[in-house]
């Protein structure tokens, strides 16, 4: 009995050790599985738990003019955000006395919060001033679930300057574009128009992350690691701009009221100085927050503000393409500057075309002068003939007609020059004859041309031939203090002749000094060259244009100035020109008559709109 | 007294080893970096445990001082005690998550079902063991043990702590067994827990279980009634589960086992201390995240994470090698008891020890089972490790014992 007890208690003993052992070891399996096999699926899982990501955007980079003086930098936003989950609604008197605002409207704006989610927090207050956000912060120990964020808007430093076609406004970033590029967040700013558009990738810089512990209960519990594995943004690059903030301002003042375009360049390097479509819309208030109301009202305005004309919007040039055509009929050698014709005070061929100046005995000095159509009908009926049309669109588009000039803005327009193929699929094969030719030699029917291209022609007689690559930024400064300069090309124009050159600059001078420039465009101090021309306009009175630059003998600006429905060149943009040439050159504006004779000049009503639309 | 190398110095060892791993664990769960964010009566959670550590050294020398005949003559009237504050509990208790479980005295708050886990013990050990007649091999007395157990057991099942009821279920197949119970009948008395376990992951694996266990009784024990029954049995708790499952257990209840089968059925909910769990001791990785460098427990991911959770932060900071040897220290705690019980010449002593192995083995596999998904999450501190002064003493009383009546094996004088 006593022996069988003995050897049950031994028996039991090892049951039990072996009990004891297999379940131990299930257990020291499972931790095997679970933190040697399986820690790869467990690590990230903690991790994820544990950390959140914040982004942290980076500062914009800002916009200089030529002179360094600053035009576009950025102003702190203060906002007061809440986390419905965690904000207490007794506190909403509290709130409502700090914020200044009514109970109602506090509690009103929570529920829309908690509409939009308990849990994530959304903006209670933007743009509230610094002393309300300041006194929100020594407060925000007693109002638990409301937290303060800090962004930032563009800000305009220049008072009274908008420059806002070439500056561009911000806006969300659209879902398209975020899905798109990967690189965005929802609500992050992105450049939609001007050089905010242009240059995005650069002024945007990179987002920083900023790694933050938070809990089961998602409360921040500070950084993680000290910050050891943020990355801090790296704030946007900066812009050198080529915009003379004076010109600037005193062509967006000249402008005021009328609809068109100005653009002024240097002629020696295609840098350009000023660059103003009107009517413009208000930089300053599409800047932070949408103002909702404003850009409803912008965008419902007949007149467009949001559109660039300066390059956007293509008009026959007229008579300002006249100066091209003497160029190439010296090139092609189908006239000398001595070449002279008799104008009876019409073109016949097949039937009249009209003339404005008077009849009399014509040289390509004299006809540019008197902005002769007759002798630049015959022209281009010499072009065609002896040539081709396909020759003439050949040199005209070295000039940059017919093609986009790459100006490093958006929405640019290529214009219309025409050539055999575009009138085949225009008009139809043998459907198009010489009168649809010849009304091209003066700028008019299917010719078009951009306010800046334009500019672009002025400055490429202005240098003697030279093309120049239009541009607005002249370097981009990095975050590290590198500076990457944009080289716009200058190219000579291989088939230009210096000398046929001087041929049309004296023509052009003619024009200023006894053509019709010679009212509001001619300087005593500066040589200035220019053409007048006037755009048909089916819809409604003619389109003026100029185009000019100075001095003769050393250009140092070319402008190129649309008024619509201005009707004559010689009365609605030279002015302007003329007078934005006295202020770059000299300085200062001596003819207060032609300043105050534009600022009461006012363009007929246009009777459509069409022209917005076209392209 | 006797000569101090008597002593079980290996079991002091690994008694302190353990505890100084637990201080280390709640001061990890509880100091950390992000202490400020727990509610201060938690931050002094360590200070407190350190406190029972002094009371429990006392406890473990003052025991030493014991004439060994005490337990076994005091059984009866520990047990009686015992039963009786149970009793009062259930008018007078203090609820605590949920469980109606302390009794206040004073300053004092008394979990007295911990208590009671050692007067049983007492108690029935000294039932046992009382007269020769007397084994488990007679139904009569089997039954007089069993209910030594039951009683306690459904007290505390009525102050709602499942956890301690398990504790005290589980005692009754080992000390059963023990105490002579046959060995298919005893295979027979846990097979219910193995086809269960298995038949909640998949109601096949439960019914392969059943034929194997029963496979297993014919051949220990060749009764064919025996052998039917466990068949039966094992049938019918398969189907039983699967109803109860379906049908019988309240939505809260069903969540809580699906969490365990399979956690990602409701991550943010039931599922939630599962994954939490797992992915702290998972994320250790073989060394551990560091001292206090343990996201998911400094982050509050673990619920209750200085008590039922603990071995996380063992297991998340000190990664697969802190976690084993704190395994392994547990096992050896439980082998070198077994041994003291296996060379131990009175059936009282040996008895006593076998009920306290059991105690702190299903303690020990339920805590740590429940912290790696083995086991559903069933509430049950961690012994010697978790934070709680309470089970801390009642852990230390039983160890106590257990080394007194080893310490004085060879006094023990076997009848009076």
């Amino acid at each position: 009995m006593q022996y069988r007890k003995k050897q049950r208690t031994q028996i039991s003993v090892r049951v039990l050790q072996v009990c004891i052992i297999v379940l131990g070891l299930i257990i020291l399996g499972r931790l095997f599985q679970l933190q040697i096999i399986e820690y790869d699926t467990y690590s990230p899982l903690s991790r994820k738990n544990s950390l959140r990501q914040k982004v942290i955007n980076p500062a914009r980079g800002l916009i200089y003019d030529r002179n360094g003086s600053l035009l576009v930098d950025n102003e702190p936003i203060y906002s007061i955000t809440i986390t419905p989950a965690s904000y207490d609604k007794d506190n909403t008197p509290v709130l409502a006395r700090l914020m200044d605002v009514p109970i109602k409207e506090v509690k009103k704006r929570v529920q829309e919060a908690q509409n939009y989610s308990l849990y994530r927090s959304s903006r209670l207050f933007t743009e509230v001033d610094f002393k309300t956000f300041s006194v929100i912060q020594e407060n925000i120990w007693r109002l638990p679930g409301i937290g303060h964020q800090i962004e930032s808007k563009r800000h305009y430093p220049v008072d009274s300057l908008q420059a806002s076609h070439i500056l561009g406004y911000l806006r969300e970033v659209s879902k398209e574009q975020y899905l798109q590029t990967k690189s965005y967040h929802l609500g992050d700013k992105v450049g939609k128009s001007g050089l905010e558009m242009a240059y995005e990738e650069h002024l945007r810089g990179t987002l920083g992350t900023e790694y933050i512990k938070i809990n089961a209960m998602g409360q921040n519990l500070g950084s993680y690691r000290d910050g050891a594995i943020d990355e801090a943004p790296t704030r946007g690059s900066d812009l050198l701009t080529t915009i003379d903030t004076d010109l600037q301002m005193l062509a967006e003042d000249l402008m005021e009221g009328k609809r068109g375009a100005v653009v002024a360049m240097n002629p020696n390097n295609g840098s350009v100085l000023s660059l103003v479509s009107s009517p413009q819309y208000n930089i300053r208030r599409l800047s932070g927050r949408i103002d909702s109301d404003y850009w409803q009202s912008i965008n419902a305005d007949t007149t467009n503000p949001l559109y660039n004309r300066a390059v956007s919007s293509k008009q026959p040039p007229g008579s300002t393409f006249k100066p091209m055509m003497a160029l190439m009929g010296l090139e092609m050698g189908i006239i000398t500057p001595e070449t002279t014709i008799d104008n009876p005070g019409y073109y016949y061929r097949g039937r009249r075309y009209n003339d404005l100046a008077d009849p009399g005995k014509y040289n390509v000095g004299k006809a540019l002068q008197e902005s002769s159509n007759t002798f630049f009908f015959w022209l281009m009926d010499k072009i065609v003939n002896k040539e081709s049309i396909d020759r003439w669109h050949e040199l005209a588009s070295t000039f940059g007609f017919g093609q986009r000039t790459n100006i490093d803005l958006p929405n640019e327009v290529s214009g219309t020059l025409p050539d055999s193929t575009y009138l085949n699929r225009v008009l139809g094969e043998g459907k198009w004859g010489i009168g649809d030719q010849l009304s091209m030699g003066v700028g008019q029917g299917f010719m078009s041309a951009t306010p800046l291209q334009m500019a672009l022609l002025a400055s490429e007689i202005a240098n003697g031939g030279y093309y120049v690559q239009p541009h607005l930024v002249s370097s981009i400064k990095k975050s590290d203090g590198s500076v990457l300069l944009t080289n716009p090309k200058k190219e000579k124009i291989d088939w230009v002749d210096p000398e046929n050159i001087e041929v049309v600059k004296n023509g052009m001078r003619r024009v200023v000094t006894d053509g019709s420039g010679r009212y509001y465009a001619d300087l005593d101090s500066i040589k200035v060259a220019g053409k007048t021309g006037t755009a048909q306009n089916p819809h409604g009175q003619d389109h003026g244009w100029f185009i000019c630059f100075a001095p003769l003998d050393n250009p140092k600006i070319a402008v190129a100035v649309l008024v619509q429905n201005g009707g004559y060149g010689s009365i609605s943009a030279a002015p302007i020109a003329s007078l934005l040439v006295e202020q770059y050159l000299s300085g200062e504006i001596n003819r207060s008559y032609v300043y105050n004779y534009v600022k009461t000049f006012e363009p007929k009503k246009q009777t459509t709109d069409e022209e917005e639309s076209d392209e | 007294m006797n000569n101090l190398r008597e002593l079980s110095w290996s079991l002091v060892v690994l008694w302190a080893s353990l505890i100084v791993v637990g201080l280390v664990a709640i001061y990890s769960a509880t100091q950390g970096p992000v202490a400020e964010f727990l509610p201060s009566y938690i931050q002094v959670n360590f200070y407190k445990q350190l406190i029972s550590f002094g009371l429990a050294i006392m406890v473990l020398i003052g025991l030493q001082f014991v004439n060994p005949r005490t337990f076994k003559e005091g059984a009866y009237v520990f047990y009686g005690i015992g039963i009786i504050l149970m009793v009062l509990t259930l008018f007078v208790g203090k609820e605590v998550g949920g469980a109606k479980s302390w009794l206040v005295i004073g300053p004092f708050n008394l979990q007295v079902s911990e208590l009671m886990k050692i007067a049983t013990i007492l108690a029935v050990a000294n039932y046992l063991t009382s007269r020769r007649d007397i084994s488990a091999e007679n139904l009569k007395s089997a039954l007089i043990a069993v209910l030594l157990i039951l009683i306690p057991a459904i007290l505390v099942v009525l102050q709602n702590d499942t956890g301690t009821a398990i504790i005290f279920f589980a005692m009754i197949p080992v000390i059963l067994f023990w105490s002579g119970l046959p060995y298919g009948i005893s295979l027979f008395m846990i097979s219910p827990a193995i086809i269960g376990y298995l038949s909640i992951i998949e109601w096949y694996w439960g019914l392969v279980a059943a034929v194997i266990l029963t496979l297993m009784i014919f051949m220990i024990q060749r009764r064919t009634w025996l052998t039917f029954t466990s068949f039966a049995t094992g049938i019918l708790l398969v189907i039983g589960i699967q109803v109860a499952l379906f049908q019988v257990l309240q939505p809260h209840q069903r969540a809580r086992i699906e969490a365990f089968t399979n956690p990602s059925f409701d991550p943010q909910g039931a599922g939630w201390n599962v994954i939490q769990a797992k992915t702290a001791i998972g994320s250790g990785g073989l060394y551990g995240k560091g001292f206090m460098e343990g996201t998911q427990t400094q982050l509050r991911f673990l619920p209750e994470q200085w008590t039922d959770f603990i071995f996380c932060v063992i297991g998340e900071e000190f990664g697969f090698l802190g976690a084993s040897l704190t395994i392994l220290l547990l096992l050896g705690l439980t082998l070198r008891l077994l041994q003291a019980a296996a060379t131990h010449k009175h059936p009282f002593a040996q008895l006593v020890m076998v009920g306290v192995i059991t105690i702190f083995f299903t303690h020990f596999f339920i805590n740590v089972g429940s912290a790696t998904g083995l086991l559903p999450v069933i509430g049950i501190p961690l012994p010697f490790i978790s934070y709680g002064g309470s089970a801390l003493i009642t852990n230390t009383v039983m160890l106590g014992i257990c080394l007194n009546l080893d310490f004085y094996k060879r006094q023990f004088s076997i009848y009076r």
